[in-house]
């Protein structure tokens, strides 16, 4: 870890990086407001926009001359400390499960989903993650699909069938 | 009597009552658990709840903040993790204690304390906030302009290590409002001849991205932290300790109302405070403070939930967020056709009169789930990360979808929560950024009303500002936080804190 005082600001791996991408894109979202109406008037529907990305633009710039005025930090990386393999992955996973969701349903991709990233995460047995796989879901499907009413993609599952083979059963 | 009637309603209908209580419950352990924060909960919760009746959305998120609040010094008594921020003081001397066995003791005591701090909030809530609301109903578009540009920029200034990082999270927040059709002229801004953008972006999505989905992948960082066991013993306090610190609890609570209302303030920053008054009042504590203080375990805890009450006197009279969950609230009261402001009060006095009723229940349900059900709590608490993220991941997605069934939602929402996870990473306050979208619309609307009516004079705006003494406060306030937040002011401030002799 580092061994500067913690009352020194220091500058964390790819801060720099990230401090001028958001002076980019204030400037770039500063053009785009200004395409909306120009400098026609102070009441038009582009001045407000103009004046936001303006303030953006202003605070992007300080804060990243100030970051670039900061020491490094040392012994810090940014694979290991500001976005470790974990993250990515969970990331990755999370992106695989928003694109599945819909055509697979909520059901199939929700427990693809948790069982997955338990069983990396948690690094149980298969048969425990599974056990609080299913647990997890059952719960959830209860509360948000049955008592709260929430619509969810329903996929290649047949919910509704199933519901109401399940309804008919207690008639 | 209209109000009693109002101030009853939670109370009386058995479904309000249900919620509530269920609300608070899981206001507990959400807080009570380190890393899960009352906003994240409330902003999840919005997109369950949006399409319920407005009642019974506000019973169950008034009592997750109620319980959220209170549920944070529950791990910082028993693990020494502060379950939320604003519990970072009872850690001080509630751990101490229950190195010393008295975990039962202090969390009785604490309980008690803030439900006393509870309830001082929410009577200074009731006597304060028709006045000021009757006061507020007086302002003109450019004081209305000014209050968003402040409560974004108090926030702003406030939640951040700089106020450059704080203002550029507003400015953000404020361009996301903006896109979409031009509510006044309907031309596009920021659609990109994108028909889904006509709308906007949901406020929703953002706030599930910037609250639940960032600080879920910041909580990866922590995954190999061992989960501590815990004994429980007795739980409810003497009733010569609750008598002996009753005093230091209600100045303590006023303390957290002051706090809690000034906007871009919250809990942690009261109980802080509050810590700090208590320490300076006990002239000879009976244990040191740090060492296991029963003072310095009461006084934060009254303070942060007296806050609750505190946060909402803005929040409901002057439409400006007195801390981040109460800028979800007010988001989630726009979803439910509500405008919460000096209007409020005049439109729909039922609102204010059944949130205080509301918020009352609230504390009378954390007396008693603070007091019983220890020894589950002991073990949900416990729930290890491995299940309990991918479980927020899995919820965050269904909400955001759950907001107009499109996928596009979801997209956003990720979108803004890996944004927000490198803001966090980075020091980026997002609070500001939701504060941003929700003032968005209040702020540009009334800035084109208050350049219209000087017929576009910007010099005849500003020279206006003086003839009103409302609009001149506002104004020397937001010069103010400015001038405090520059180089010079922290310069001079360094100097004299840390060499006084010069």
């Amino acid at each position: 870890m580092s061994s500067q005082s913690p009352l020194i600001k220091t500058r964390k791996p790819g801060e720099l990086l990230f401090c001028f991408l958001l002076v980019m894109g204030s400037t770039y979202l500063f053009w785009q407001a200004y395409n909306i109406s120009g400098l026609s008037s102070l009441s038009s529907p582009g001045a407000f926009p103009l004046a936001a990305a303006a303030v953006m633009v202003l605070a992007s710039c300080v804060a990243f001359l100030n970051t670039l005025k900061s020491p490094a930090a040392e012994g810090v990386r940014f694979v290991y400390h500001c976005f470790p393999p974990v993250i990515a992955i969970i990331m990755a996973l999370i992106l695989v499960y928003s694109i599945v969701l819909d055509s697979l349903g909520f059901i199939l991709s929700s427990f693809a989903f948790l069982f997955i990233s338990i069983q990396f995460l948690y690094r149980r047995s298969v048969l425990t993650t599974l056990t609080i796989t299913l647990l997890s879901l059952i719960v959830v499907y209860i509360v948000f699909r049955l008592v709260f009413q929430v619509v969810l993609p329903e996929g290649i599952v047949p919910e509704r069938e199933i519901l109401s083979v399940i309804e008919s059963l207690w008639r | 009597m209209d109000a009693l009637n109002y101030f009853a309603m939670s109370w009386l209908s058995p479904e309000l009552l249900g919620l509530t209580a269920l609300g608070t419950f899981l206001g507990i352990y959400v807080g009570a658990i380190p890393g899960l924060s009352v906003t994240m909960a409330v902003s999840i919760l919005i997109s369950f709840t949006f399409s319920w009746d407005v009642n019974y959305a506000l019973c169950l998120m008034v009592g997750v903040y109620m319980g959220g609040v209170y549920g944070g010094s529950r791990t910082a008594i028993l693990l020494n993790i502060p379950g939320a921020p604003s519990a970072i003081a009872t850690a001080l001397d509630g751990y101490p204690l229950a190195k010393k066995g008295l975990a039962g003791e202090a969390i009785g005591l604490s309980t008690v304390m803030s439900v006393v701090g509870g309830f001082v909030g929410i009577i200074v809530l009731a006597l304060s906030a028709p006045t000021i609301s009757e006061f507020a109903i007086t302002f003109q578009p450019r004081d209305y302009m000014m209050l968003g540009v402040l409560g974004i920029m108090l926030v702003g200034s406030l939640s951040g290590s700089s106020l450059a990082r704080g203002v550029f999270a507003g400015a953000l927040g404020l361009l996301i409002g903006t896109v979409g059709l031009d509510p006044m002229t309907a031309e596009e801004r920021f659609t990109y001849g994108v028909v889904e953008l006509w709308d906007g972006i949901n406020p929703v999505a953002v706030m599930i991205g910037m609250f639940g989905i960032s600080e879920a992948l910041h909580q990866l960082h922590n995954m190999n932290k061992a989960v501590v066991k815990q004994k429980i013993s007795r739980i409810i306090p003497k009733w010569s300790d609750v008598k002996k610190y009753m005093p230091l609890s209600l100045q303590t609570s006023f303390i957290g109302v002051i706090v809690g209302a000034l906007p871009g303030t919250g809990g942690d920053i009261a109980s802080l405070m509050a810590y700090d008054h208590a320490k300076r009042v006990t002239k000879n504590p009976k244990v040191p403070f740090g060492e296991g203080a029963k003072e310095g375990l009461i006084a934060p805890e009254a303070a942060n939930n007296a806050a609750v009450g505190g946060a909402y006197i803005p929040m409901l009279t002057l439409g400006i967020p007195g801390d981040a969950v109460t800028a979800v609230f007010i988001g989630a009261l726009f979803i439910h056709g509500l405008n919460p402001g000096p209007l409020l009060l005049v439109e729909q006095p039922h609102m204010f009169w059944f949130t205080v009723g509301n918020l009352t229940l609230a504390n009378i349900f954390v007396l008693i789930f603070g007091l019983t059900g220890i020894k589950l709590f002991s073990k949900i608490v416990e729930c290890p990360k491995g299940i309990l993220i991918p479980l927020i991941f899995l919820l965050s997605i269904v909400g955001a979808y759950a907001i107009n069934n499109s996928v596009t939602d979801i997209w956003w929402m990720l979108a803004f929560g890996v944004f927000g996870y490198f803001m966090r990473l980075y020091a980026f306050p997002v609070g500001p950024v939701i504060l941003g979208v929700i003032l968005s619309s209040l702020t540009d609307e009334n800035w084109r009303r208050a350049i219209l009516s000087e017929r576009g004079s910007v010099g005849d705006l500003f020279i206006n500002l003086f003839h009103s003494p409302l609009s001149t406060v506002l104004f020397s306030v937001i010069v103010l936080i400015l001038f405090t937040q520059s180089p010079i002011w922290t310069k001079w401030l360094r100097d004299k804190i840390f060499h006084p002799s010069h």
